[in-house]
Formats: structure tokens, sequence, C-alpha cells
């Protein structure tokens, strides 16, 4: 018996035998005391009617003197089952209602439904800790792919937000510290269609016991950890956690792919973001030196790629400490110790020629500061600001948009690490290969970049594309592994053929193709398909569902193949072949 | 000496009592069965029954279970004495008397098996 109906039972037991005296006591007076009929004889009210003449007046619903008019006596009588059942019935209600209100009751109500709704899900789900900005951010865009998720969350306040936003599905949460297994294992951490689970809770220290925890209760399952310290992190890998996302260290990396080319941002940017949002804009960066306002955790990950790439750099930061640390390591890119938000220290730091300036600071407030001046000095400058508080974001947002002139390339990039974790955390679950695909696309230089670009942009339209990778095996192709296993030669072009038209083909894009761990980027459309192919494809939502249907219906296939369209029935077919044959006479 | 049990044991032991005694006596005659009595053992089967709500252990399931069924055939011998007497009108008739008695005789053999239970319980305290 669960938790709730023994409360309810146990709680309800005073007033329901209660109930059960009053009544009884009422019932027999009323049976015992004798009326009188319509004819003046003696009459005893049997048990049903007394059953049935309590029943109504304990209720108020008082019906009248039912069957025949009542005597004093019974009139006596009546009035004290009238005051006693109804102050029985209010007793109960009480009690029932003082339950409902009761904290702890309302806490069993709700781990219960929780606790069913975790036993309900029958398709695979993640399990998400901490409902923060970052696990928000993560739990939107998996939804947004039909994916069950199930929230665990410390704070009430943030879980109220959960039933306010529009979810595209439901995702059952519970409030509990995340740092406790039980809590976990309540979640659903041991249940067998749970796939993973991200630790994004805004403590270190929690999200390394969540790793641990579920690393021990459920060893398959991938888990992938928000942290921001090099030493957390070291310790989360040592027992084999699958993901670390490091919001400093990945906005670093997308930088450095940023200098390296702005085009290559933009792909990175337009396949990493939630599909269906609004393109980003190009991106355009001056030549010239950078400067670096706050050299922290942030700043350190920033300086080593402009170093790597040789851009001159001059750092800019309030603390002396930390200029003698760098002088000591006889770095020959200058040191100014300042804040920078004042025209001096951005003067002295060379603002007027300079390419681009990083607002780095762990201050919001300071960093709005440094790249309005420097702004104000220099308007061609490139900026990028660190968010630290998504509260402040309607601050950043709004510098953005005034700073952003109609048809004007970006010179604005801000920083904000929940997006950063969220997109990392989607890629690494939806479409895994996407980082394989980033990463090689690295090594490709600025022209490379520039016309994959041009590609994308032909077939994404106004809004960002839909990323997704197939496999060519039975259960993901069952056509194409059919067809390949009769000896049929497959191409990529077949698969992009529009199954539904065989005039047009689908507007995607091949973007990888993995054979036997060898890497093909960006593969020719006459390459062709072997088993177990892995291939990431880019183009929209309708793209993905049309290939599906080459991918699954055999009919389909044989007609982006042969431009046929055969019938499936039996008497179909030998009509068509009939007709074919006449066909071929009248031509001969 | 635990209050609980008291009341408990007392109501159980009642309701038993009470229906032997509905229970005893001629099959058909309704004049061997007092309907007093049936209303007696009805209600004191339901405190009984609600006596043990919420209770955790596997005896207490044990005893909320077979009280339930003495619950529930002694309320359909009385709706069966209902339905004769207001609802057809053809009186207590020896079939009908036979249905209810033998009813509250289902009901009998639960109460007994209530009391052989708290009897086993009795027997393993060793306090």
């Amino acid at each position: 018996m669960n938790t709730v109906t023994l409360i309810i039972l146990r709680r309800m037991r005073t007033p329901i035998l209660l109930l059960i005296g009053v009544y009884s006591i009422t019932i027999l007076g009323m049976v015992l005391i004798p009326g009188v009929d319509d004819q003046g004889n003696v009459w005893h009210m049997s048990f049903f009617h007394a059953f049935y003449f309590v029943s109504y007046t304990a209720t108020t619903i008082g019906f009248g003197e039912i069957p025949y008019a009542l005597t004093d006596a019974q009139r006596l009588w009546a009035l004290i089952t009238v005051y006693s059942t109804v102050i029985a019935w209010f007793y109960a209600l009480g009690k029932i209602l003082g339950l409902i209100q009761n904290k702890a009751f309302q806490n069993a109500v709700a781990t219960n439904k929780f606790k069913n709704d975790i036993k309900a899900i029958h398709q695979p789900f993640y399990l998400i800790c901490g409902f923060g900005e970052t696990g928000k951010a993560v739990v939107n865009s998996l939804t947004e792919e039909h994916y069950r998720t199930v929230v665990v969350e410390k704070d009430e306040k943030n879980l109220n937000q959960l039933n306010l936003d529009e979810l595209k599905e439901y995702v059952p949460s519970i409030i509990g510290d995340a740092s406790e297994p039980n809590i976990l294992e309540l979640a659903g951490i041991q249940h067998k269609m749970c796939q993973g689970v991200i630790a994004v809770t805004a403590s270190d220290e929690t999200n390394l016991k969540i790793a641990i925890t579920s690393k021990l209760l459920h060893p398959e399952i991938k888990v992938a950890c928000r942290s921001e310290f090099k030493d957390v992190e070291e310790n989360m890998l040592s027992f084999g956690t699958d993901h670390i996302v490091n919001p400093f260290e990945s906005f670093a990396d997308i930088f450095s792919m940023l200098i390296h080319s702005p085009s290559l941002y933009l792909i990175y940017d337009w396949l990493t973001g939630a599909p269906n949002t609004k393109l980003s804009e190009p991106i355009y960066i001056n030549k010239g030196p950078w400067i670096l306002c706050g050299y922290g955790r942030f700043g350190c990950e920033l300086y080593k790629h402009l170093k790597t790439k040789n851009l001159p750099t001059v750092i800019i930061d309030p603390d002396e400490n930390l200029k003698e640390a760098f002088d000591q390591k006889r770095e020959d890119s200058p040191f100014i110790v300042g804040t920078g938000t004042d025209h001096k220290t951005l003067n002295k730091a060379g603002v007027v020629s300079a390419a681009g300036i990083i607002a780095g600071s762990d201050n919001d407030s300071n960093n709005l500061s440094i790249i309005m001046t420097a702004l104000e000095i220099n308007p061609n400058i490139f900026v990028i600001a660190r968010q630290n508080k998504w509260n402040n974001h309607i601050l950043y947002s709004s510098f953005d948009k005034q700073n952003k002139v109609e048809d004007d390339p970006t010179t604005c990039l801000i920083m904000h690490p929940r997006e950063i974790i969220a997109r990392k955390i989607r890629s690494y679950f939806l479409t895994p290969l996407l980082d394989n695909f980033l990463n090689l696309a690295r090594q490709q230089d600025n022209e490379w970049s520039n016309i994959t670009i041009s590609r994308l942009s032909a077939i994404a339209g106004e809004s960002r594309p839909h990323v997704w990778s197939i496999r060519i095996d039975k259960l993901s192709a069952p056509t194409i592994e059919q067809a390949l296993r009769f000896g049929r030669t497959m191409k990529i072009e077949h698969l992009i053929q529009d199954p539904g038209n065989r005039q047009s083909k689908l507007r995607c894009v091949p973007l990888l193709l993995i054979r036997d761990n060898k890497e093909q980027l960006l593969p020719n459309d006459d390459i062709d398909i072997e088993m177990n192919d892995r291939i990431l494809f880019c183009g929209t939502h309708d793209v993905k569902r049309n290939m599906n249907w080459t991918l699954n219906v055999m009919r389909s296939l044989n007609y982006v193949m042969s431009f046929e369209d055969e019938p499936e029935s039996y008497i179909w077919r030998l009509f068509y072949r009939y007709r074919n044959k006449l066909e071929r006479r009248h031509n001969r | 000496m635990n209050l609980e049990k008291v009341v408990f044991s007392f109501f159980m032991i009642l309701a038993l009592t009470l229906n032997f005694g509905f229970f005893y006596g001629d099959v058909v005659d309704p004049d061997h069965h007092n309907i007093y009595e049936l209303f007696a053992v009805i209600v004191i089967n339901l405190i009984a029954t609600v006596l043990k709500f919420g209770d955790r252990s596997q005896m207490g399931a044990m005893l909320l279970a077979t009280s339930l069924v003495a619950v529930v055939q002694l309320i359909s011998a009385s709706v069966v004495w209902t339905f004769a007497v207001h609802i057809q009108q053809i009186g207590l008739t020896p079939t009908v008397m036979a249905t209810i008695v033998s009813l509250s005789g289902g009901a009998f053999l639960a109460n007994i098996i209530s009391v052989i239970l708290l009897m086993i319980e009795a027997a393993m305290l060793r306090r």
C-alpha cells in the first residue's frame, strides 16, 4: 500500500468510527421509537427506512417526514439525529480538508505522483539535475526533439517555472537535493529507459556527487557534467564521466573558431543552435591587435588561443599579483593594471587601432562599462562580452540591439554560459557526430568555411537548420539494408532525392560520412553507401521527415532509384506488366 | 497492557459472538434470527474494520481482509432482507431467510478466522 493511502486511512480512522457510531445509534433509535401511521395504528420504522431517514438528515438534504408524519417522541429523536450526525460530518470533512492542506501530506502526494510518472515512462529519457538557467535550456532543447526528461531541483521557486513554460513533452519534476542518492533513485536513475544523467547544478561539488552516484547505480548510462574547476573535472574523469562541459573552455574553443575564420564560427552557431530559431548574421572582424580585459579563468583560456594564432594582445586586469605572475612567465604581451572601464586605461591599451576587445571580468556592470567605453572611442571594434548572471540578459541584449545597424555584419559576441553548456550537451546527446564534424572543420582553411556556409545558407532559408545523423543498418534504415543485401548499389544522391517528387532534391547537405572509423568531410553525392555507414545531415525538419520515407518504405526507395512508381498488389502488378508489354509492342 | 489491543479484540470477539447469536437456529425460520442482532453485527464489524485502517503490519493486513469479507457478506445479507421485505414485498419466505442466514454464516466464518488470527498473534507475543 502506498504512503498516501496509508496516511488517509490512518487519519480518517477516528472520523469514520465516529460516523459509524452516530449512525448506528440514531438508526437504532429511529427503529425502536414507535410511530403512528396514517390510520392511527402503532408503526415501527424498519431499518431500511431508518437508514434512509438518517442518511438524508445527516447530509442536511432533509426530504421531510417520510413515509408518515413523525410523532413528538420521534421528532425529539430526529433532533438528536440532526445535531449529532451533522456535527460528525463536519468533523470528518474538517479532518479531510486539514489533511489536504497538510504540507507533509502534499509532499507525499507529489512524491507519489512523481513515482507513478516515472514508472509510466516507456521511452528513452534523460535525467536532468538542476533546473537553473542551464537546466532550463537543456530541458527545452531535449523536449523540442520530443525526448522525455525528468527534472530534479533543490529550489521550489525554480521548479514552479517549469509549469509555466510550454514544453512539447510532459516533464515530471521533484524537489530534492540531487546529491542524495535516494533522490536520484526516486527520479529513475535505475530505470531501464534512463539514457543519461545531465548534472548542471550550480555547484561543482554536487555535480561530482551526481556523477559518482550515477556511475555506481547504473554504470551503463551516459553522464554529462558541468564543471568550472580543473581539479573537479579531473576527479570526474577519473571514474569515467562521459562528458564534461566547462563553460570557459568551451567558449575559448568557440573563440578560437571565431579568430580562425568568422565563417567557421557561423557554421558552429547555425548547426548547434536550437532549430527553427532565427539565423545569426555573418561576422566581420578587422585586422589588428586584441585587448583582453580580465585575466581570470576566462581570460587565461582566451589568451592561450590568441597566442597560438599569433595575434598581438594587450591584457588589462586590476590585480597586481596577476601582473607579477604574468611577467615572471616572460610573456611578450603588455600587461596593464586597471579595470578597463575608463578612457585612460583603454587608450593606453590602444583601443583606437584594436581589432577587438574582450570584456571578460566576473562583474557584469564592469563588462558592460568596458564595452560601452570602448565603442565610444572606436565604433568599429569587435566586442566580446562575458555575461555572468542570466538576469543581466536584458541589459546585454538591449546593448546588442542598440549597437546593431540593419544589414551590417555583427560586431558583438556575448558569451552566455547557459547557452554554451546547453548547446554542448544537446549536441553530445542528440547529434554526437556534430563534434567530429566541427573538429574536422577546424582543420580547414577560411576558403572552405566560406564555401560551406554558402551551401548551408542555400538550404537553410530563414531559420536554423536541423542536424541529424543516420546509420545504415537494419534498425534505422531497413530498406537500404535490404537493397544492399541484394547487391544493389546505393549512392548518397539517392538519399537526398525527394521521395515525393522525382524532379527535385531534398534541401539538405551531407556533412560527414563515417565508415570504419574514417571520417569524410562533406561527402560527394556519388559516393556509394555501405553497411554501417554513419552520415550526418543538415537540413530543414521537413527534409528529415521526407528522408525517413526513403529509409523505411521500399516503394519510396524504388521510386528514388528508378523514378518508377511500381504498384504493390498482385493484380495491379499483372496489369502493369501487361500494359508495359503492349507499349513495347506498340513502339516496335 | 495495550489499550489498542484490548479495544480491537473486544470488537472482534463481540462481532463473532453476536454473529453466532444471529446465525444459530433453524435456517428457514425468521423467528430464530433477530434483525436487531444483524444490525448490531454489521455495526460492530464495521467498527472492527475501521480500527485496522492504516495498520502496516502483516497481521493487520490479514485482519483487515477478514473483516472486509465479513462486512461484505453481512451487507449483502441486509440488502437481501431489504429487497425481500420492502422492494419485492414477498416477506421473509424460507428461501429468503436461508439466503440471509447462509450469508451471515459466511461472515461468521470470516469472524472465526479473525479471532484465530488474533489468538495466533497473542500466542506469538512473548512479553
